[in-house]
């Protein structure tokens, strides 16, 4: 199976001794939901923000679609889309003009630029909305339009963090079933969440993550299965107690 | 292509409908400002020409004297009744900001060869600097000494010529030096001119520094906040794509307010200032003392408004990036606003170069200071100051580019707070940070 994310021994430190996340070892393979879970502070977002090249691993590495993040972050970059948790869009721009602008970042030429608006707005499914400034849009749909952004220019990993945080249940529904639908066309998903029975439902394997470690990896069922549990929080719970 | 769509996306936001009509609105308001100062201007010049006057001895030498005091040519002298001695009444009932009143035993004293009295009362309304100006008690006086000596000498036997000799016994030619330069012209006149002219240029450096400030604070503390920055970051695009795009349209819409507003400070000024030199003509006595400014001086100027720009942008990127909510990267623009206005109002009241070693040294300490006066270097030809001053600034610039960049480039411009963190200990340079986040 080809592997799109090979993480090994990712590790950043803060002040000596203090580890945000330590020796983080996984891989995501081409059309797979793999999400990281944990509380709130265990390392999932300093995780994720060093695969997106967003901060400097101390240790370790990860290659991304065979480009390492140490040494040719550009390429990663090119590989890659993050929606960070609870991020916002630019205000005084429409729906429109936004997928636009993030188009003209992604794209190799300006027939790419439509083609990924083309497919932004699609995605969205926000219709006429598109032409409304940001700033009117509620929360589900300033998501729905930043899902659609980090969708639309096809990337070998799309990078979410908590994507369905803060949304209602029909948002929050719609969001996942489209993140399935787009895994199952090819495209690989790294997602975080503390959201246990969410994760349980999207995912094809998931990674407890705890205090900076990653304890423990697998499918939802075969992590149920060995913990002998009903769900991946009592999983979860146990993995965190005994560890 | 990349940087050409970050710098339209950053122009749009920095140039938006309210920063547009903003500017607009100001420039309407100065015009209009303008305007209203005109008129006051041209209601002073009309007060500072007419003396009010009530006789109240009303005797043949008064009249005589105040028929002389007509034919003089230098003032309108309006003759009004005063009928007590309550002044505050009588000048609120009349039109008239003041007069001068000649009391009964004036001629009496006169002729006794007494030191006679007059009395001037003066009414204020308003601290407004405009509404107090008329004639005062000092130009009163004189006026009346000169009618008091013009009478006596007419009712005297001396000859027309011993008179004029003793009216204006001298004629004050009086010249201005600078450099190696003269002109026939009082230095209080060429002080006047320059002042006003050199009003303008600590307004638009302040207005400069403010704006471009703000501009490069809100980009950078809103994108961090809004996790924008993330997005951005995350896509394939330099960082220092997205830094310079964000440097060069504060500085493009900065200057551009700039000029907006100079546009309008000028039509302001243009009516507090027309027609206060009569005799001759302001440019061609600048032109005479080299105090005109070449197309070389404007760019050596230009030059140093620009590096402080380039200064007040690299300063903003750090405290920008510091900024932990909205309300504290308002509060984060206050070490700029102190730094620009200490330049502002000491350059506005006194010679930076001539003032004791501690004001000198600490004002010169801020970069912004030699932009300030930068006109005053150039036009005296002090280009040692210049050069040394725009050194200064450049060594600055480096100082500040190299930390607002190494910060912009690196974890910190996710990690950095100020006073929200979790430890307090280290600083930008170490390997430990004010805060982070460590989910």
């Amino acid at each position: 199976m080809e592997v799109v994310l090979d993480v090994k021994g990712l590790s950043k430190q803060y002040k000596k001794g203090v580890y945000a996340s330590e020796n983080v070892t996984f891989q995501v393979n081409k059309g797979e939901i793999f999400a990281l879970i944990g509380p709130n502070g265990a390392g999932k977002t300093t995780t994720i923000r060093m695969i997106s090249t967003l901060l400097k691993a101390t240790e370790g590495d990860a290659v991304v679609d065979g480009h390492s993040i140490i040494t040719e972050p550009e390429k990663v970059r090119e590989c890659i889309t993050y929606l960070p948790d609870e991020a916002g869009a630019y205000k005084t721009m429409k729906g429109v003009e936004y997928l636009r602008f993030m188009a003209g970042i992604y794209a190799k030429s300006k027939s790419d630029i439509e083609e990924f608006v083309k497919r932004g707005s699609e995605i969205s499914e926000l219709g006429d909305r598109l032409n409304d400034k940001i700033s009117n849009y509620s929360r589900g749909m300033q998501r729905r339009l930043l899902l659609a952004r980090a969708i639309m220019s096809k990337p070998a990993l799309a990078i979410l963090d908590e994507p369905t945080s803060g949304l209602d249940i029909i948002n929050a529904l719609e969001i996942r079933r489209m993140i399935k639908k787009l895994a199952a066309e090819g495209m690989s998903f790294l997602l975080s969440s503390h959201n246990m029975l969410e994760i349980e439902y999207v995912s094809d394997r998931v990674g407890i993550i705890s205090k900076g470690h990653l304890l423990e990896v697998g499918s939802a069922p075969e992590l149920v299965e060995k913990y002998g549990v009903k769900n991946l929080e009592e999983v979860f719970e146990k993995v965190v107690t005994v560890r | 292509m990349k940087f050409s769509i970050l710098l339209r996306k950053e122009l749009k936001e920095m140039l938006s409908v309210t920063t547009i009509a903003t500017m607009f609105l100001m420039v309407f308001i100065l015009i209009f400002a303008g305007k209203a100062m005109s008129k006051a201007v041209d209601d002073v010049k009309k007060d500072a020409t007419t003396i009010t006057i009530c006789d109240k001895d009303k005797t043949d030498f008064t009249k005589m004297m105040l028929d002389v005091m007509e034919k003089m040519d230098e003032m309108e002298v309006k003759r009004v009744e005063v009928n007590s001695d309550d002044y505050a009444k009588e000048l609120k009932d009349s039109d008239y900001k003041n007069v001068v009143i000649i009391p009964k035993g004036f001629t009496e004293q006169v002729e006794k060869h007494e030191i006679a009295k007059v009395i001037f009362a003066q009414r204020m309304s308003s601290i407004a600097t405009f509404s107090n100006i008329s004639t005062g008690s000092k130009v009163a006086l004189e006026m009346l000494q000169k009618g008091i000596k013009s009478t006596i000498y007419a009712k005297s036997s001396l000859n027309e010529a011993t008179i004029k000799q003793l009216e204006d016994p001298i004629k004050l030619e009086e010249f201005t030096v600078v450099s190696d330069k003269q002109d026939q012209v009082a230095s209080s006149t060429v002080s006047s001119i320059m002042q006003s002219q050199a009003m303008l240029i600590p307004i638009i450096m302040f207005l400069l520094i403010m704006y471009s400030s703000q501009m490069i604070m809100g980009a950078i503390s809103t994108e961090k906040l809004d996790k924008t920055l993330e997005t951005l970051l995350s896509a394939p695009v330099s960082r220092l794509s997205v830094i310079s795009a964000k440097m060069l349209s504060a500085a493009i819409v900065a200057a551009l307010q700039a000029a907006v507003y100079m546009f309008g400070m000028n039509k302001m000024m243009e009516g507090i200032t027309g027609g206060m030199t009569d005799d001759k003509n302001t440019e061609e006595i600048l032109k005479n003392l080299g105090l005109t400014m070449s197309v070389g001086d404007y760019l050596l100027v230009g030059a140093q408004m620009f590096m402080t720009i380039l200064i007040v942008l690299s300063i903003s990127i750090i405290l920008g990036a510091l900024a932990k909510d909205a309300k504290s990267a308002q509060t984060l623009q206050l070490p700029i606003m102190l730094l620009a206005m200490v330049p502002y109002f000491v350059t506005m009241f006194i010679d930076v170069k001539t003032a004791s070693p501690v004001i000198k040294y600490v004002t010169m300490a801020i970069p912004f200071t030699h932009s300030f006066i930068a006109n005053q270097n150039v036009m005296f030809g002090d280009y040692t100051t210049y050069f040394i001053g725009l050194a200064y600034q450049f060594v600055l610039l480096c100082v500040c580019m190299f930390l607002a960049l190494r910060i912009f480039m690196s974890d910190r411009i996710f990690t950095l707070t100020l006073g929200g963190g979790k430890k307090k200990k280290g600083g930008l340079f170490g390997k430990k940070q004010t805060s982070y986040e460590d989910e």
